[in-house]
């Protein structure tokens, strides 16, 4: 469905100093530099498949699923989704694509959803009676009950990106790309677009190529990740092939029956926190049983739990590692 | 991109309701957009004081008031704002839900545009009837030419709007595009005859500013209403209003395949 060879995307950005002087400057000399926001990605996702692109902020996701819906032209590389060559935006691909980006409003904000959804209706030439199916079928999946005819400006967040959702939808798109698609929104509203997502992808066999921080969109929706940093591939595969890859250790939590001192627990495994009667390692996957015992033997012991490092911490490291900016908490915040 | 058949028809249809409800979302908007564009009316008042004494330049008071209320009804049927929209639109990246659709973006600007201007006609027809009675303007209008002045009007309208779409679209290579707004505005208002009518205007000026475009978005049309039959003088000028018009609209054309190689999709 899409494929993707030595995709690359350069942009000119021109710089000057902050302040005053900066401004003055930047009137008679510019400065500019390349930034290489895509760099020679390739990869392969076939039709059905749902994947998650993740990065720390600036690494190119957006400007991948921008390249891969058309709005940007490649500096260089071949790139193919449903068999189109997206940049030439044919209305053919553009009727089969549909791209969600978070804040990003294509509803008229003066104007009702339902009016917005009459000019797609029009636009995608969706005949009436499968106009008010697909209506139904989205309004019911996503709650959208009394919420078309009021005015988009006066909806709430999560209310709006259901609209949006919906207006990206009424056209069965059959490669969906959704850019941070529950950003901002309430835990309850977040689980409610993931769990619509995954339905639509079932029910239409849909392609969704989605970037999201919050690590419960990836771990929820897909099994597949493909990680970028600088513009590059750091890893593509399976969810649980990068948490193996990435975290040789496993996690084991005990609960105590009297509290030990940190020095002498140091002694079993390193130590990743010590927080009076609870007390977790880190232990390397083959020596878990070993150290187990050991434990279970030194140590009063009220309850032993052998937990995977959680993913967003893996993925945080990962950047690391990779040398992005990228503060660990931003991929945390599940 | 093109509209076949039914499919364009339905568009425009769902545009044109779409840009109804827009334009008349907010009733208080249309009356101010008017009186923001009363300045004409504040011209004719000027000269018509100054022609008391005596006709200026062969205008006498009440040619005047003829001619800067068709300059008003004009000015009012030709305002464009599409080129501070592209610019937003493209430097805030707000084009790129535009372009996720399969129908080019220029259409429902066209639209939206239409839409304004139907909704403020019933407002300005009868005012600038009851002026042109008033001030006994009416007289110099002459019926049969209202044709031709409505043609000269809808290229007049083609032009400005093609020449703006041109300037917004240099947002692609520049984030000052905004910037000729301004410009472009006070050259279409002096050029086009808005402050003076360009009679008065001294004879070489006269002659570079036949160069331009300017004069055939608001004098032109003035001109085949009001002034005296003067043999071809109307064909050519909607000659020339047809030669800028087809310019700007090809080079809108060629500056949008352009651009969206450049478009960055900032911010979205």
């Amino acid at each position: 469905m899409i494929k993707a060879e030595s995709l690359s995307k350069h942009f000119e950005v021109h710089e000057r100093e902050a302040g005053f002087l900066g401004s003055l400057g930047a009137l008679f000399r510019r400065e500019s530099s390349l930034v290489k926001a895509v760099d020679g990605l390739s990869f392969e996702i076939a039709a059905g498949e749902m994947v998650g692109l993740l990065g720390a902020n600036g690494a190119g996701k957006t400007t991948t699923l921008k390249l891969l819906s058309g709005l940007l032209h490649p500096s260089g590389g071949v790139l193919s989704v449903a068999g189109f060559a997206p940049k030439r935006r044919q209305r053919e691909f553009l009727s089969q694509i549909a791209f969600v980006m978070g804040q990003k409003e294509q509803l008229a904000w003066d104007l009702t959803a339902a009016d917005s959804f009459l000019v797609n209706r029009a636009i995608y030439d969706i005949p009436a009676d499968i106009y008010r199916q697909r209506l139904a079928e989205l309004s019911d999946l996503l709650g959208l009950e009394g919420l078309l005819n009021r005015q988009v400006r006066k909806l709430s967040l999560g209310e709006r990106m259901k609209c949006e959702l919906a207006a990206a939808l009424l056209h069965q798109p059959s490669v969906l790309f959704l850019d941070e698609p529950t950003l901002g929104l309430d835990v309850n509203t977040q689980r409610a677009i993931r769990a619509f997502i995954a339905a639509y992808n079932r029910r239409f066999g849909a392609t969704v190529i989605l970037t999201s921080h919050y690590m419960a969109d990836v771990t929820a929706l897909v099994e597949r990740v493909i990680v970028i940093d600088d513009g590059q591939i750091l890893f593509d595969g399976h969810l649980r092939n990068l948490a193996a890859r990435l975290a040789p250790c496993k996690i084991l939590r005990l609960q105590l029956l009297q509290p030990q001192s940190e020095e002498s627990l140091r002694g079993f495994a390193t130590l990743r926190s010590c927080d009076d009667l609870e007390v977790e390692f880190l232990v390397e996957r083959d020596a878990v049983a070993q150290v187990t015992a050991r434990l279970l033997e030194a140590l009063p012991v009220a309850d032993i739990a052998i937990e995977e490092v959680p993913i967003e911490e893996v993925i945080g490291e990962l950047f690391q590692s990779g040398q992005a900016p990228m503060p660990v908490d931003e991929a945390v915040q599940a | 991109m093109t509209l076949g058949g039914g499919r364009g028809l339905r568009i425009a249809q769902a545009l044109l309701v779409k840009g109804f409800a827009e334009s008349t979302a907010y009733r208080a908007e249309i009356v101010l957009w008017m009186i923001a564009g009363a300045f004409p009316l504040f011209m004719m008042l000027i000269w018509m004081s100054l022609a008391e004494s005596g006709p200026m330049g062969g205008f006498a008071a009440q040619d005047f008031a003829a001619y800067f209320l068709v300059v008003f009804f004009v000015h009012e049927m030709t305002q464009v704002w599409v080129l501070g929209q592209l610019d937003e639109q493209i430097r805030l990246g707000e084009m790129s839900s535009k372009l996720l659709r399969p129908l080019n973006p220029c259409w429902e600007h066209l639209a939206d545009h239409l839409c304004a201007l139907a909704v403020r006609l019933p407002l300005l027809l009868p005012f600038v009837a009851l002026g042109l009675f008033l001030s006994g303007g009416w007289g110099e209008i002459e019926a049969g030419r209202v044709p031709l002045f409505l043609l000269s009007l809808v290229l007049a309208w083609v032009i400005f709007f093609s020449l703006q779409y041109c300037l917004g679209l240099l947002a692609f290579w520049t984030n000052q595009a905004a910037a000729f707004e301004n410009l472009v505005y006070t050259l279409y208002l002096v050029l086009g005859g808005g402050v003076a009518p360009l009679a008065l205007f001294p004879e070489l000026l006269q002659r570079i500013i036949g160069y331009t475009p300017f004069p055939y978005i608001i004098s032109l049309p003035v001109e085949i209403l009001l002034m005296p039959p003067d043999g071809g003088a109307p064909l050519s000028g909607l000659m020339a209003q047809l030669l800028w018009a087809a310019l700007f609209v090809a080079l809108a054309g060629f500056l949008w395949r352009r651009g969206l190689k450049k478009y960055a999709a900032f911010g979205s």
